[in-house]
């Protein structure tokens, strides 16, 4: 009962994340605020799974909180380069 | 005993959702970038390990349990290597970080309401 009040709780904070998600003056901002929606689902996923009492529903919760981290991590990068390629020739 | 680990665990989610409440009242109210994520990396994250450390003691079986404490130890930390790579990221592309007394904006006194 604990675990779905949690979950609700969660969602409500979710709903306040996108407000900064769409809302964010920056590139950086919106990065931040999508990375934290994921991760918030992540939570909300634990949750649902320690209500149903089943093991094999946290695998989604690790899917989206490494999935999330990625994303995140390759917009950053495509940002900061301009490209995800490498260089083809090295430099000297 | 299986009492005593449910009312920690609903003490722990209570905690991790007020925690999470203030840095995602932060994310929304702070007026920059970096003060921004430092409420949402600092609060959000342990507020996250907490609720869920609470989720693995409520559940209350232990396959589901040892999951959730190892997506806690997951979360804690991938959390603070996002938020150094972020502050880089932001940094890095000259992101100027606001300096001096701030000042919330509050409503124009000179409008009245009839």
């Amino acid at each position: 009962m604990i675990a779905l009040i949690g979950a609700a709780g969660i969602a409500g904070l979710l709903v306040l994340t996108l407000l900064r998600l769409h809302a964010g003056p920056t590139l950086y901002d919106r990065a931040l605020a999508a990375s934290s929606v994921t991760a918030k689902a992540a939570l909300i996923c634990a949750a649902l799974a320690a209500a149903a009492g089943r093991a094999d529903f946290v695998d989604p919760a690790f899917a989206l909180a490494l999935g999330g981290f990625v994303l995140n991590l390759a917009i950053l990068k495509f940002f900061r380069t301009g490209t995800l390629q490498a260089p083809m020739v090295r430099e000297g | 005993m299986q009492i005593i680990l449910s009312f920690l665990g609903a003490f722990l989610i209570v905690i991790g959702l007020a925690l999470m409440a203030g840095g995602t009242l932060g994310l929304l109210r702070f007026p920059d970038f970096y003060t921004r994520l430092h409420a949402v990396r600092v609060a959000d994250g342990l507020g996250a390990v907490l609720f869920i450390l609470g989720l693995a003691l409520v559940s209350g079986d232990g396959a589901v349990a040892l999951r959730l404490v190892l997506l806690a130890a997951l979360v804690a930390a991938l959390g603070p290597t996002m938020s150094q790579l972020a502050a880089n990221a932001a940094h890095a592309a000259g992101l100027a970080p606001l300096a001096g007394s701030y000042r919330a904006p509050r409503p124009d006194p000179r409008r009245r309401t009839p």
